[in-house]
Formats: structure tokens, C-alpha cells, sequence
């Protein structure tokens, strides 16, 4: 069944749209900004399993749309707010690598991803670009992890990867993913931002910062 | 002929007439989100009215740019107007140039805005041009960048072809280069008309001004002209927003009918984007002068990226 | 019945242990609890046996055991066994010397059965999305185990951890998909396609073979990086010699393995769509340059635990690149490897957690040498296990390093056995030395404590190197049967 012009269009939209506030969160600086523009991020990807969902009758992809809701919209930006509120560090530092230079790098990236997703933009029902913005997202956010030095910015990029992932399930199997694994997947993601948190806290406790370059010692 | 220099006469008369009241608008509202009653919206006919009653007053440093430069800025925003089309498909001076000529225009202008700040030698004329400079560097490209982007699926820089192409497009007008373009010349327009977080276009302060560092030294008679031909390049670049990427409800055949509809239409989406534009100078503060080349670096990127994106759809 | 109770009984173990007050009862309900699971475990080697060829699976082929499941059980039930005896003494002296909490003891007593039973899902798991999130459980359990003790150091190596084993994973996630993406037909768009591993062998030749290499290598660099495949692997050090003694051996002796097993099913499929030789040569890639990267960093190591650490990294790269060979004799060298490696590689940490404890250094140059001297009974079981993970004979890594050997050069691919031989020798080298000037020699200046001898010393130090020195000489038939059963089935032969 051949997506309707409008559906793939709007998806390509949403996805694009995706793709712009992640490149946001490479040059925003402000911690609560950044997590709320990656909850924004995660309403666009349940805006875009839901239209998936309606335009092909896949209703089980309504769960996708609805965890995301739930947990990255909800549960996550709260418990990283919170964090953020009690260890009241709210800005970025230095990241290690200048702003517009990082935006060339990101830049570039993206056009790797674009040229890795051309050879399966066929294979994808959904949008010429869902894949290629899937891989964006990946390859950006492994640029930030290793960029910025805040642990929560580190955490946000982690989880931004995981949208990614989350659309390349959506872009790649339009009637989604077993809902066993969708679950597991939620459960995972939450409990792991949980851990993280612990250990931010921990880090904040013992090193006074959350300056991740300070953890240096162990070499060799 | 005839029609033409009625188009003519009748687009400069919705430029005139209509840039101080946007200027006017967007100052109101921002008033008001600040809980402030603030000036009435028709203040800055007033304002012009007022400036264009007094003398002048010239440095006996400045040379013939100083009052030559808001003529020029004044005559090449508004015949930059006339290439842009407001309330039809076909722009009044459009045969005579596009994209390009647009892009020119508005960067003449510019340069001299920036002569004027440096004749008079005073030291916060110079500090304004400086900074005008390098904040052009970044936006000019980025601009562009963004209308190249419209111009490639288009197939001519030719802003009257974009507009038509864009109507025929449909749903195309959500297409992900278009949007990337569309954040792209945004934020080009918030460094263009000065805007915060670019610019503060209510201050004085020395360590904060960039525009009206370089109106410093004007009074009377010039100084109206330079503060009607920045409105006037801000109603320009908000058209090109409107009207390139959003090409709905433009007249194809002149009639009056059609005509008051569109200039209804362009006044409409002039409202949307006065809006937004209010809504993001409330809601930010300005950035530091070193930080303003990471945004335009950002929409730079931005605009790049769109560019890339139509070639790689292909 | 007899997977799920596998899967729960660590659970519940970890369960009660939230709630049980007294620590006698943790460490009881440890021990036990993980005794009752080899015992499972044999079972399941029998079963799988019994079915010819087949594999046990439950829930409707939910949770599934073929050879190579059973194999890994057996080797994260009994890593988790020696672990949780030593843990025993190891912990009360901590708690004695005011090293640690009792309610971190606590956490570790709860963690270590959630860190096994997360390790036990991988392996019975049907499903490769299930997988993957098990081994995301794996992950973060062992991470809160490796901050354990709260110092400056352990927090830095987790945090290094779990952003790069996250990172690992977000990228497995992706390769899964893609692989998933592999078995939906054009035709068949309404049919939701199985995650089933199994069901995916079935129609191997039919999947998608772009989608299937694309998913293939983002697999390998993501559970590659779990694995501690060079040059993912630099969290392995810091993770592995921070973590208290217990944690590391299982870490060393057993999770990488996990994630090593996690890569076969892909390589598994990978072969039968593609055919052996892209995965295959993808993996002798990888654990060529594992061995050949942990030379120079064994011969320049400082530290004991980071010593064992990186002759982990040297296993582990030693067993992928002989299933990369992918000849009969390498891959069953490779499987045998993992069972020796399991038992002598966790002694080695069971020893330095004691030379940790008594001398409070585990730098070379303030130990000194003269180990022997001072801690006698450490020091013996260190030699042993040192000479045991060197390669030497009698033990049983000798005979699976020579099989794997053996095998490289008769398959006609010279240069990579010649890698293979030349990474073992500078290890071996490496590890011999510098353990060899730690333990002999006289004893330092200044009279360091002499260790006393106790039953319980003695028995978490012998009994698995016993163990290994049995099993060198004597193979049971049922497990070899077991290793050729694996074997064939990472080969692909029917």
C-alpha cells in the first residue's frame, strides 16, 4: 500500500523539523533548554508514529507514539529537571570543540548519514528522509557525548541516539516493532536515566562539578 | 506601460506605508507583553513626521557619504521592495532583476549605513559599523544560501519564478529544505533588522548597540530617512519570508478585486510573522556580540544543509 | 519449566535479598541460590543433549537453549558460584577495615543475582530485541557494582562504562533493527515479521542482504564495545579493576563473553544470508587487533587489576578471531577457551582482591616482590592461575590455544594465525614477568603482614583452579558432545 503524497510529506516535515532541534541542542548552552528541546524532539517522534499508525491502519505503532509520550515527554525531562534543580549547575561550560566549528562538524555528519541512507531510501515507505535523519540523530549525538563535559548533556545525547533509533524502527518497519521489545526497550530506556542519575549525583557529591574532562585519572 | 507604472506607484505606496506600521506594531506588542501600555502603533509616522520638520545638524568632520548615505539607503530599500513580490505574483520591477539584484540592493544599502556610522569620527559610529560588518559577514551568505535553496527547485533566481513555482507546488511547501530554509532566513531576519537576540533596537547603552550606534550622529531630515528606509528593509525581508515561502493568496491578474485581496493576504501573514518575531525578542535575551556568530553560524548551517538536501532528493 | 526457573531463581534471589535483614542470610541465599543454578544448569546440558540436535525452548519459543545456550550457562553459573564464595570473605574484611557499608554490601548482594539473571536472559532469549534489552540489564547492573565502593576513581570508571556500553548498545539496538528491517518482504508488507532468532535462521536466505551487512556492522561495534573488542574497549580497564574483586572476575570471567555470545547470533545469520566469509572476516578483524593492541599495555602495565584486565581484552579477542577463522578445530578451541578461561581468570582476581586487602596497593612498584614470601597461599594460586592463563601446560588453556592453532594454520590463512601466535607470546611474556617479579624474590623492607592461613581462603582459592586442572586432563563426553553441537551451530553446518 502506497502512503498517500500528504502522509510522506508530513512525516518528511516532522522528521526535518527533528533534525533542526537537534542541531538546536548542539548550540543551545542551557541545560533545561536542551532537555526541553530534546521532550520537543519526542513529541514530534509520537506526532510522527501516530500519523504511521493512522495512515496505515497499524495501530500497535499507537503504542510507540504513546510510550514516547509517556516516558520521554513526561517521565524523563522531569526526572532530568529535577536533577539539574538539585545539583543547580544550569549552564554548559566550554565545549571542547567551538561552536561554529561544531556546527561544520555537524554539518558534515549529517551528509555522511544521508549518503550511508540513499541506497535504502527505496526500502523505506515513510518519507525519502526518516532513515537519513535516524542516522543524523546517531551520528550528532555521538559528536555531542564527546563534545560537551556537563554529565547531563552527555545523558541528553544519549538519549537523542535513542530517538534515533526509535525512527529508524519507525522508517524502516512500517507496522513497528514487536510490542515485547517496544517495552522492553521503554522500560530500559527509563531505568537507565535512573542509573545515570544516581551516578551524576554520586559524581557531583565527590568531584563538586559535573565537569565529566575532570574525570581523568584512570589512564593507561 | 500604463499598468506598469501603476504597479509601480501602487507597491511603493503599500511599502511606504506600510513599514512604519509594522515597526510601530511589533514595539506596541512587546509593550504589552512587558505589561506596559506602550506607544500607540501609528507612533513612528509621527516620529517621521516630527524628524522631517527639523534641522539638521552635521559634524563639520563629515564628508558628502554622510548625507548621502540615507538617501541611498532609502532609495535602494525601497527599489528592493519593488522587486519583491508583496500582493501579486509579478513584482513591478521584477524583469529587471531577482534574487541577486535583491541581495545587492539591500547589501548597498548596508555598506552605506556602515560609511555613515565611520564619516562623522565619532567613536561610537565607528563601533556600530564594526559590528554591523561582522554580523553581515555571517547573515548575508546565509541569506543567500536559504533564497538559493528556493531558487534551485525553482529552477531561476528570479523571485516572480520562485513565487510561481511555489504556488504550484502544493504540499511541496512542507518540504524539508524548504523548512530548513525557512528557520535559516528567520533567524537571518532577526540579524538583519536588529533584533534581539542580535541586537536591542530600544538601546542606547555603548557596550550594546549596533544599529543605533550608526544612527548616533543623524538628526532631522536624515536621520527620518534612515530610520524609514530600516523599516522599509524590514518589511522587504519579512515579504521575502512571507510571500517566498509561504505563496498563498498572491494576485496572478491584476484586478482590483484580487488586488485588495492579496495586499489583505500579505497583511495577514505580515501579522503572523510580526508576531513571532515579538514573541522571540520577549522571550530571549540579547547575546553577547562574540556569541551572536555561533546563531549565525547555526543558520549558516542551516541554510547549507538546505541547499545540500534538494540536490540530494534528486 | 526448566529455562524459566533458570531465569528466576537468580531473580528471586536478588529479591529476597532487598529483604532479608541479617548479611549471614545474603551470603547464604547467594551461595545457594547459585548452586541450585549449575545444578539447573547440568540439567539443561542433558536436555539439550537429549533433543538431538535441537534446542529446548519454552513459552512458545520465548525462551530457547540450543548447545551453545547451555554452554554459556554452565559458565555464568559457575563464575557466579566461585564469585559468590569468595565474595563471602572478601566482604567481611572490608566491612572489618571500615573499607565499605554494610548497606553497600547490601547492594551488591542484591545486585549480583539481578547482574546474573540478566546475563541468563541473554542467552535463553529467542527474541534479539529481548536480548538486547537483557544486556542492557547486564549493563547497568554492573554498573552500579563497579561505583560500588564510591571513590573518585570507581565513579570515573563508571561513568566511562555506561556512556560508552549505552553508546555500545544504542548502536546494537540499531543493527537489530536493521536486521529486523531485513525480513520484511515487499510483497508480504501486511505480515509483522518474527524477532525470533530461530525463525530468522529459518528464512536467512530470503532476507534482505544490505540491510543484513548494514545491520551486521553497526552489531559489531555495538556489542563489540560490551565485548571490549579494540578500540572500543577502553573502558574495560577502569571499569574492571575498580569494581571490588568479586564483580571483576565476573566481569572478566563471564559478561564479556555474553556479549561476545550476543555477536555470534548475528554472525549466525550474517553467514547463512550472506555466506561465512564478511562477518567472519570482520570478527578475525576485530580480535586480531584486540590481541595485538593488549601486548604493549600488558608489557607496560602498573597496575595488577588492570593487568588482568587487558589480558582479558587479549581472550576475548582471541576467541572472536578463532570463530573468524571459522574452521571446525578453531571455533571448538575457541568455545573450550571460554570454559578454562572462566575458571582461571577469575582466581587471578580472587588473588589480587587478598594482596588489595593485606597490602592495600596494587601497583607493582610499591608491591615489591617477594609475594611468595609474605602471602604464601595467594601467591601459589596466583602462579598457578598466572601459568594457567599464560598458556602453559598442564592446563587447559594450552590445549585450547594449541586446537585453535592447530586449526589457523591447516585453514590456509597464515598471516592471521601468525597474528594470533605473535599477540599470545607477547602477552604470555608480559603477564609471566610481571607476575613472576611480584611473586618472587625476597620479601620488601619493612615486614608486611604475613597472611594467615583459613579454611575459607583455601577453599575460594583451590577449588576453582582444581576445578580447572580436573577438567584440563578430563573432557567429559557430554560436554565435548556439547562444544561440537555449538560449534556446529556457529558454523552454520547442519
Amino acid at each position: 500500500m502506497s502512503p498517500p503524497d500528504a502522509v510522506s510529506r508530513l512525516i518528511t516535515l516532522l522528521a526535518s523539523l527533528m533534525l533542526v532541534l537537534q542541531l538546536l541542542l548542539v548550540v543551545q548552552r542551557m541545560l533545561i533548554t536542551n532537555i526541553r528541546l530534546f521532550a520537543l524532539q519526542s513529541v514530534l517522534l509520537a506526532a510522527i508514529a501516530t500519523v504511521v499508525a493512522v495512515a496505515y491502519d497499524a495501530w500497535h505503532v499507537l503504542v510507540i507514539a504513546g510510550l514516547t509520550l509517556i516516558g520521554k515527554v513526561g517521565i524523563l525531562p522531569w526526572q532530568l529537571t529535577r536533577l539539574v534543580r538539585r545539583i543547580k549547575i544550569d549552564q554548559e561550560i566550554h565545549p571542547l570543540v567551538n561552536m561554529p566549528a561544531s556546527m561544520l562538524i555537524c554539518g558534515a555528519l549529517t551528509l555522511l548519514a544521508y549518503v550511508v541512507a540513499r541506497p535504502f531510501t527505496s526500502l523505506t515507505r515513510l518519507g525519502s528522509n526518516t532513515l537519513a535523519v535516524a542516522l543524523t540523530l546517531l551520528l550528532t549525538g555521538f559528536f555531542l557525548m564527546i563534545n560537551r563535559r556537563k554529565a547531563i548533556t552527555q545523558v541528553l545525547a544519549l538519549l537523542t541516539t535513542e530517538n534515533g533509533v526509535m525512527l529508524a524502527a519507525i522508517a524502516l518497519t512500517t507496522y513497528g516493532i514487536p510490542l515485547v521489545v517496544e517495552i522492553g526497550i521503554f522500560l530500559d530506556v527509563i531505568v537507565a536515566v535512573m542509573v545515570l542519575g544516581i551516578l551524576v549525583f554520586r559524581i557531583r557529591e565527590s568531584f563538586s562539578s559535573m565537569d565529566v574532562s575532570k574525570l581523568n585519572e584512570l589512564k593507561g | 506601460m500604463n499598468s506598469g507604472l501603476l504597479a509601480i506607484t501602487l507597491q511603493t505606496l503599500l511599502l511606504l506605508g506600510l513599514a512604519p506600521l509594522v515597526s510601530g506594531l511589533i514595539k506596541n506588542w512587546k509593550a504589552k507583553l512587558q505589561n506596559r501600555r506602550g506607544a500607540r502603533v501609528w507612533q513612528p509616522y509621527f516620529d517621521l513626521l516630527k524628524f522631517f520638520r527639523k534641522d539638521m545638524v552635521v559634524s563639520e568632520h563629515a564628508s558628502w557619504i554622510f548625507r548621502a548615505a540615507p538617501a541611498v539607503l532609502f532609495l535602494s530599500a525601497l527599489t528592493a521592495g519593488l522587486l519583491v513580490p508583496l500582493a501579486t505574483t509579478q513584482a513591478p520591477l521584477g524583469v529587471f532583476g531577482g534574487a541577486l539584484a535583491l541581495v545587492g540592493l539591500l547589501a548597498l544599502g548596508r555598506f552605506f549605513l556602515a560609511l555613515g556610522g565611520l564619516d562623522p569620527a565619532s567613536a561610537f559610529g565607528g563601533m556600530g559599523s564594526s559590528r554591523e560588518m561582522t554580523i553581515a559577514a555571517l547573515a548575508e551568505p546565509a541569506m543567500m544560501l536559504a533564497i538559493f535553496t528556493l531558487a534551485t527547485t525553482a529552477g531561476s533566481t528570479s523571485l516572480d519564478q520562485i513565487v510561481q513555482t511555489g504556488r504550484a507546488a502544493g504540499w511541496g511547501l512542507a518540504d524539508p529544505s524548504r523548512v530548513l530554509a525557512l528557520v535559516a532566513m528567520f533567524i537571518v531576519l532577526l540579524a538583519e533588522t536588529g533584533r534581539i537576540p542580535v541586537d536591542n533596537p530600544a538601546t542606547h547603552l555603548e557596550l550594546t548597540m549596533i544599529h543605533e550606534a550608526m544612527l548616533l550622529e543623524y538628526s532631522g531630515r536624515g536621520l527620518a530617512l534612515m530610520e524609514w528606509g530600516a523599516s522599509i528593509k524590514q518589511l522587504v525581508l519579512m515579504a521575502l519570508l512571507a510571500n517566498l515561502f509561504f505563496p498563498i493568496g498572491l494576485a496572478v491578474a491584476v484586478t482590483p478585486a484580487s488586488f485588495t485581496l492579496g495586499v489583505a493576504w500579505f497583511a495577514a501573514k505580515l501579522v503572523v510573522i510580526a508576531g513571532v518575531v515579538v514573541v522571540v525578542e520577549f522571550t530571549n535575551a540579547k547575546l553577547r556580540l562574540f556569541r551572536v556568530p555561533d546563531l549565525l553560524s547555526a543558520a549558516f548551517m542551516l541554510a547549507t544543509l538546505a541547499l545540500v538536501s534538494t540536490f540530494l532528493f534528486k | 519449566m526448566l529455562l524459566s526457573s533458570i531465569l528466576l531463581l537468580p531473580l528471586a534471589a536478588g529479591v529476597l535479598c532487598l529483604l532479608v535483614p541479617r548479611r549471614g542470610l545474603l551470603e547464604a541465599v547467594n551461595i545457594s541460590a547459585f548452586g541450585a543454578l549449575l545444578l539447573l544448569g547440568l540439567d539443561l546440558l542433558a536436555a539439550v543433549l537429549a533433543t538431538n540436535r535441537g534446542a529446548v525452548t519454552e513459552w512458545n519459543e520465548f525462551l530457547r537453549a540450543d548447545a551453545l545456550s547451555a554452554w554459556m550457562v554452565l559458565l555464568i553459573s559457575v563464575v557466579s558460584l566461585a564469585s559468590s564464595f569468595y565474595a563471602v570473605r572478601y566482604f567481611r574484611r572490608d566491612l572489618a577495615a571500615g573499607a565499605i557499608t554494610e548497606k553497600r554490601v547490601r547492594e551488591f548482594y542484591v545486585l549480583t543475582p539481578v547482574f546474573a539473571s540478566g546475563m541468563l536472559l541473554v542467552v535463553l532469549a529467542n527474541n534479539l530485541g529481548v536480548m538486547w534489552a537483557a544486556v542492557e540489564i547486564t549493563a547497568l547492573s554492573s554498573v552500579l557494582l563497579v561505583a560500588l565502593y564510591n571513590r573518585k576513581t570507581s565513579l570515573e570508571a563508571a561513568w566511562k562504562y555506561v556512556m560508552l556500553g549505552s553508546l555500545g548498545l544504542v548502536l546494537a539496538l540499531f543493527g537489530a533493527i536493521f536486521m529486523y528491517a531485513a525480513a520484511i518482504r515487499p510483497g508480504e508488507a501486511a505480515a509483522v515479521p518474527s524477532f525470533n532468532w530461530s525463525r530468522l535462521l529459518a528464512i536467512a536466505p530470503q532476507l534482505n542482504p544490505q540491510l543484513v551487512r548494514l545491520a551486521f556492522v553497526f552489531v559489531l561495534v555495538g556489542y563489540g564495545t560490551k565485548a571490549g573488542l579494540a578500540p572500543m574497549h577502553t573502558w574495560l580497564p577502569d571499569a574492571h579493576s575498580e569494581a571490588p574483586s568479586p564483580t571483576s572476575a565476573m566481569l572478566s570471567g563471564v559478561s564479556l563473553k555474553i556479549a561476545v555470545y550476543a555477536l555470534l547470533r548475528f554472525h549466525i545469520l550474517t553467514a547463512a544470508c550472506l555466506g561465512p566469509d564478511f562477518s567472519r572476516h570482520l570478527l578475525l578483524g576485530f580480535g586480531l587487533g584486540s590481541m595485538l593492541l593488549a601486548g604493549p599495555f600488558v608489557l607496560t602495565q602498573r597496575n595488577l587489576k588492570r593487568l588482568l584486565a587487558y589480558s582479558s581484552l587479549e581472550h576475548v579477542g582471541l576467541i572472536c578471531a578463532a570463530i573468524g577463522l571459522n574452521a571446525p578445530l578453531t571455533v571448538f578451541g575457541a568455545l573450550l577457551h571460554m570454559g578454562y578461561h572462566a575458571l582461571a581468570k577469575p582466581v587471578l582476581f580472587f588473588a589480587a582482591g587478598n594482596i588489595h586487602q593485606q597490602r592495600h596497593e596494587l601497583d607493582f612498584r610499591r608491591l615489591g616482590s617477594g609475594l611468595g614470601r609474605t602471602m604464601p597461599f595467594t601467591a601459589l594460586a596466583l602462579a598457578v592461575a598466572a601459568v594457567a592463563i599464560s598458556g602453559l601446560p598442564p592446563f587447559g588453556l594450552f590445549f585450547s590455544e594449541l586446537t585453535i592453532l592447530v586449526g589457523a594454520f591447516s585453514s590456509d590463512q597464515a598471516w592471521a594465525s601468525i597474528g594470533m601466535l605473535v599477540g599470545l607470546i607477547v602477552v604470555f611474556c608480559g603477564v609471566l614477568s610481571k607476575l613472576a617479579g611480584l611473586i618472587l624474590g625476597p620479601a620488601p623492607a619493612g615486614e608486611p603482614p604475613r597472611e594467615r592461613a583459613s579454611a575459607g581462603l583455601l577453599l575460594t582459592l583451590s577449588f576453582p583452579l582444581v576445578t580447572l586442572l580436573v577438567f584440563s586432563f578430563w573432557l567429559p563426553g557430554a560436554v565435548r558432545q556439547l562444544l561440537e553441537l555449538a560449534a556446529d551451530i556457529i558454523r552454520g553446518t547442519p
